[in-house]
């Protein structure tokens, strides 16, 4: 379970969150809001990758401000697939998963399974298309078996049809494993196939909506603070 | 009217100042001097000694350089990161004659010394910490260029998957750094090769001990022998020609991988 209260960031004079909040049980919950509106800062503080000025993080019921991301359990699938190029397929989805490889044997064979990767493991990162770049890309974060996972717009650079075939196999892995998952996007259409619940969020601030269409008329007509 | 402007004065100037220097000694070059160049054991071992003494500084430098690109890429406002990258191209600006005095004083025979008498002055290893000295941030140049180009989610990602900086580093940012790595190393090498004045001071010019190519050259202009230091300088021309391809070809396949 995820909770995030009062977040707040600014860099030099430019607010980028302004008292954000957030909760998140076992569902996908999709923050939609404009480029450029703080969507991805709020998922890196989350991760611990980018320090808030205010505010506090509970992960699990645990506090978790003053963890380094490597201690958070949190699985992060950033807007590209941010493959390591070195490493095959399979290396890649072990890589976090590499220190109990026995015990998640099953899972990784279940995840890869899903997603679709059988055929692909041994390949380059260099010889996968966009599509499996993005499955990899979830499987590596998935493997360690983290608390909560946070994807950041992961198919914001693939067009449209690639797009409405990947989604569902995401949404199959995901509902499959039940794992929270806060996902990020500025499209309607991704977040009504993707997402259980939905938020908005504009100059900084977030709000629950019931629908992707809410959220998007939110931040379409608003020009200052939600 | 511009371009007609750059015309002007680029090909002249570049064929004058830089081609031309260089054709004069291809051109002065002869049989005798070269004859006697190669029957010369002070020359082979001036060769040995600058290519031996030339990997070691550009190997030490690479190691160096590793350790501040880390800092660079994690700690950018630690003052050991700041105190780093204040000096670190100090001695690209120094006069290498003052590079030279600095080391002896510092490694030197003297009671002066910083560290006092380590009886480093005047022998090999002397001639490898200038050559370090001079060539170190060249290489720490090229590494902090290649931490710049990496995309900042693989190391986010990296993070996220369990491990701290360090080995995020050595495991995720070192690999995918192949050109960088390789390029500091070049730079560092060509570099301490054409290294004439800190060697010369903190190293010495010993034929047969601490002598490098440039020492060597410059001890045949000084005798007279001008043939012969023709020959060596031609002979660190082609070397340096080498090297500048092994760099280029690196280059081209690792903007092909």
């Amino acid at each position: 379970m995820l909770k995030a209260e009062g977040i707040c960031k600014r860099y030099g004079n430019q607010i980028v969150l302004q008292q954000a909040n957030i909760e998140l049980d076992s569902e996908i919950k999709a923050l939609i809001g404009i480029n450029g509106g703080g969507k991805s800062t709020f998922l890196k503080i989350i991760a611990g990758i980018v320090r808030e000025d205010q505010g506090k993080v509970y992960i699990n019921g645990r506090q978790v401000n003053n963890l380094p991301p490597e201690q958070r359990k949190i699985g992060y699938v950033p807007q590209y697939p941010a493959l390591f190029q070195h490493l095959s397929a399979e290396e890649n989805v072990l890589y976090g998963a590499r220190k109990n490889r026995e015990a998640s044997q099953d899972f990784y064979e279940q995840v890869t399974s899903i997603l679709g990767l059988t055929e692909v493991l041994r390949k380059r990162p260099h010889e996968l298309s966009g599509g499996y770049k993005s499955r990899v890309s979830l499987a590596r974060a998935l493997l360690p078996q983290p608390h909560i996972l946070l994807m950041d717009e992961p198919l914001s650079g693939m067009d449209i049809i690639i797009r409405k075939k990947v989604l569902p196999v995401f949404r199959q892995v995901l509902k499959k494993i039940q794992i929270p998952v806060l996902y990020v996007t500025h499209d309607p259409e991704e977040a009504e196939l993707m997402a259980d619940s939905y938020a908005a969020m504009n100059y900084g601030e977030i709000r629950l909506v019931v629908s992707a269409a809410e959220a998007f008329e939110a931040i379409q007509n608003r020009h200052g603070p939600l | 009217m511009s371009k007609n402007i750059i015309h002007a004065f680029f090909l002249p100037l570049f064929l004058l100042l830089i081609v031309l220097p260089i054709l004069a000694l291809v051109v002065n070059l002869d049989k005798e001097g070269i004859q006697k160049t190669i029957i010369d054991p002070f020359f082979w071992s001036s060769v040995k000694n600058t290519i031996l003494a030339a990997i070691l500084a550009a190997g030490l430098a690479l190691v160096v350089s590793i350790g501040f690109a880390y800092y660079h890429l994690f700690h950018k406002q630690s003052l050991v990161y700041k105190m780093a990258n204040l000096f670190n191209d100090l001695p690209i600006a120094l006069p290498h004659t003052v590079a030279g005095l600095a080391l002896l004083l510092a490694f030197g025979r003297k009671t002066m010394g910083f560290l006092g008498e380590t009886g480093a002055a005047f022998t090999l290893f002397a001639v490898i910490i200038a050559m370090f000295f001079v060539s170190y941030a060249l290489a720490a140049r090229a590494l902090i260029s290649g931490v710049d180009q990496m995309e900042p989610e693989v190391i986010d990602v990296a993070r996220t998957l369990g491990d701290n900086p360090v080995q995020v580093y050595f495991k995720v940012v070192l690999p995918l750094m192949g050109e960088a790595l390789f390029s500091g190393f070049v730079l560092a090498f060509s570099r301490s090769l054409s290294e004439f004045a800190a060697v010369i001071m903190f190293g010495g010019n010993l034929p047969g001990r601490t002598q490098v190519l440039a020492s060597y050259v410059f001890t045949k202009v000084e005798v007279g022998d001008l043939d012969m230091a023709v020959t060596a300088a031609v002979f660190c021309v082609a070397l340096s020609c080498l090297i500048l391809s092994m760099l280029i070809v690196g280059r081209h396949r690792y903007a092909k991988s």
